[in-house]
């Protein structure tokens, strides 16, 4: 806490703070845009950061990721389309409220309770990350191993339908890791063309993976009409909704604390800290019965947890490596690409930029509020970019995004095979996460892996050095809970659509 | 169904070959970690066409009793697929692809505007009016022009170039 207030002020220079607001109205536009995923406006914003200070770099990756977060319930509740996952259970009431022509004031809701939320969120990531990355100092190269491989477990779980689909996702992404000369040997592998040769950066990747499957998905979805909400904003809701708001303290506190909660169980991520408190807070009220037909305390007990899991789902990233969601493994991409590794390091070594991030992401908090209130009135007009200036616009900065990682053409063209190739994926089920998560985790796993080897082959062998001792065992049994958990979840879903079937 | 079981084994043709490739390599040091990887990738798409094969031939019982789930999935895949723009997919795939192929001849920025309104004017053509045209292309250019001041005079950053800039 000492350390957040001492770097506090750096957050408040002209050029942080300014990123800062660029970032959060940014976010918000891009999360109210049906179409364009948070994850992929993140991935598509990495390369803007090359050239700032990194402090800077990261103000305007983490104000983006907030932002988008709240923004996502703009579409949720003005055209029943949610902007992100995390705002599917906003739309249970918020789109009700809007056809019974309070889009305003659901929006309101919508934008206090995520700032009482993603306060309460920050107030949990400052006071548990730092002794949390303390503990990561005791790691040594088998529990860095594990580690990177629960990361991939977790996020196989979370992002595709099928446990075995995201973790050949996570596989395959560590192989596209291995492309390029052997960091150790200086020997090429699996370099079948010259583009091949320098390996895949990361950010390419990134763009490839996220971007231009949602460039194909906008291009077949060209012809679908999307309702233009009817919304006239109204004087004076603002303070009333205000006075509403701060009194439904039980779905605030439901909120908060679940979101907090979800939030650092990695991979859980925001979609189901937001039912999950919007079916507690249906279970605790006395009248259940309102729920879905329009109750503010639904919008609020949703948002005040989607907004509350953003600073606690950093926790794992900071701390081990392992992103809360698929936006959070973007934004390692991010740290990684700017020479932060998460750890005990960020907080030792690099602890002015680190705490500065921190600090902007309370700001952030307040900024999104802030803005939100004031752009909500014309968030309409968002929702009326068409898809074909969106495909244009994408697939634009998708180009320059590549190109200017390494002034290479050669980058251009992997983007766009992994992208091609990621859209057919997802066709077939499979998820974009695992595979990014792959990428950016495979240097560590093989680094660790190889690292592990040679003290085992000298020492204990690998058997007894990879898969014994306290922290390896726990590493090995939250991979085997973590998949084991997905399996049950997918036998669950199969019976249940069987009975439906029958 | 037949769709997990074709991308099953497309899988595990590909973790075979990428497997059969790893003699390549010109140290075998360097292949113990992807040898790892792709063992394990191969006993997924193992597990994976196994799950794929066990759901078809439960979800084929039923038919048995009269109620073919198969014809059905078969049908509702059918109508899925004639609904499916595979034309507009297409068409944006082959202008990213000319986008590319004219940028290094063009540079980024010329290519970029001419791109936006071959998007805009392919893909979304039906019922184009001139004032409907013009607009797009209006569009085009302030994007382009936006995309300018802001990498080359703001960021002054590198992007490819071409005959014009």
């Amino acid at each position: 806490m000492t350390e957040f207030l001492q770097y506090f002020p750096l957050a408040l220079t002209f050029t942080n703070l300014l990123t800062l607001i660029l970032g959060v109205i940014g976010g918000l536009i891009l999360g109210a845009t049906p179409g364009l995923s948070p994850t992929m406006a993140v991935a598509l914003l990495v390369p803007f950061t090359f050239h700032m200070d990194p402090a800077t770099g990261l103000i305007l990756l983490g104000a983006v990721y907030t932002a988008t977060v709240a923004g996502g319930a703009i579409s949720a509740i003005l055209i029943n389309i949610p902007g992100a996952p995390a705002n599917i259970a906003t739309l249970l009431d918020g789109h009700p409220m809007a056809k019974q022509g309070k889009s305003q004031t659901a929006l309101y809701v919508c934008f206090i309770s995520s700032l009482v939320g993603g306060l309460f969120g920050m107030v949990i990531m400052i006071l548990f990350t730092p002794p949390l990355a303390k503990i990561a100092l005791k790691f040594g190269p088998s529990e860095m191993f594990w580690i990177a491989i629960f990361g991939i477990t977790v996020m196989a779980g979370l992002s595709s339908g099928s446990i075995a689909k995201g973790l050949i996702g996570g596989m395959f992404g560590l192989l596209i890791s291995t492309i390029g000369y052997s960091p150790l040997l200086g020997v090429p592998r699996f370099v079948f063309h010259d583009v091949l040769t320098g390996g895949i950066a990361i950010v390419p990747a990134l763009i490839g993976l996220f971007a231009i499957p949602q460039v194909f998905a906008l291009a077949e979805k060209l012809h679908v009409h999307i309702e233009r909400p009817d919304y006239k904003p109204q004087k004076g809701v603002l303070f009333k909704t205000f006075i509403q708001n701060l009194k439904m303290v039980k779905a605030l506190s439901i909120g908060s604390i679940v979101g907090s909660i979800i939030g650092v169980i990695p991979g859980a991520g925001g979609q189901v800290s937001g039912l999950i408190a919007y079916d507690q807070i249906r279970k605790f009220s006395k009248k259940p019965e309102s729920f879905g037909t329009g109750n503010p305390e639904g919008v609020a007990a949703a948002e005040s947890a989607n907004n509350a899991m953003v600073g606690p789902s950093l926790i794992p990233l900071l701390t081990l490596s392992i992103p809360g969601s698929p936006t959070a493994a973007v934004l390692l991409g991010g740290l990684l690409i700017h020479g932060l590794f998460p750890g005990p390091d960020l907080f030792l070594n690099n602890a002015p930029i680190t705490y500065t991030f921190i600090a902007s992401l309370v700001l952030a908090q307040l900024a999104m509020c802030v803005f939100g209130l004031t752009m909500s009135r014309y968030s309409y007009m968002v929702m009326s970019v068409p898809n074909l200036y969106m495909i244009a616009a994408v697939s634009v900065l998708a180009v320059y995004g590549t190109y200017s990682v390494q002034n290479s053409f050669d980058d251009v063209i992997v983007m766009f095979s992994l992208g091609t190739l990621m859209y057919i994926g997802r066709k077939f089920g499979f998820s974009a996460a695992p595979v990014v998560l792959g990428i950016i985790l495979g240097p560590i796993a093989e680094d660790n892996f190889l690292k592990g080897k040679l003290i085992a082959d000298t020492d204990v062998g690998a058997f007894a050095y990879f898969f014994t001792g306290p922290m390896n065992i726990t590493i090995i049994l939250l991979c085997a809970a973590s998949i084991g958990y997905s399996i049950y979840g997918e036998i669950k879903a199969y019976k249940k659509a069987k009975e439906k079937m029958a | 169904m037949r769709k997990e079981l074709i991308i099953s084994l497309v899988l595990l043709a590909g973790t075979i070959g990428l497997y059969s490739s790893l003699s390549l390599m010109e140290d075998p040091r360097a292949a113990t970690f992807p040898r790892v990887v792709i063992i394990i990738m191969g006993v997924l798409s193992v597990a994976l066409l196994l799950q794929s094969a066990i759901i078809r031939q439960k979800s084929n019982k039923p038919a048995l009793q009269g109620t073919n789930i198969e014809d059905k999935d078969e049908k509702n895949s059918t109508a899925v697929k004639n609904k499916f723009p595979l034309a507009q997919v297409f068409i944006c795939f082959i202008l990213i692809i000319i986008y590319f192929a004219v940028m290094e001849w063009l540079g980024f920025y010329v290519s970029a505007f001419l791109f936006f309104v071959a998007v805009t004017f392919v893909l979304g053509g039906k019922g184009l009016t001139l004032r409907k045209g013009g607009g797009k292309v209006g569009v085009a250019f302030i994007f382009t022009a936006l995309l300018f001041v802001w990498f080359n005079k703001l960021l002054v950053v590198q992007t490819p170039k071409g005959m014009f800039f």
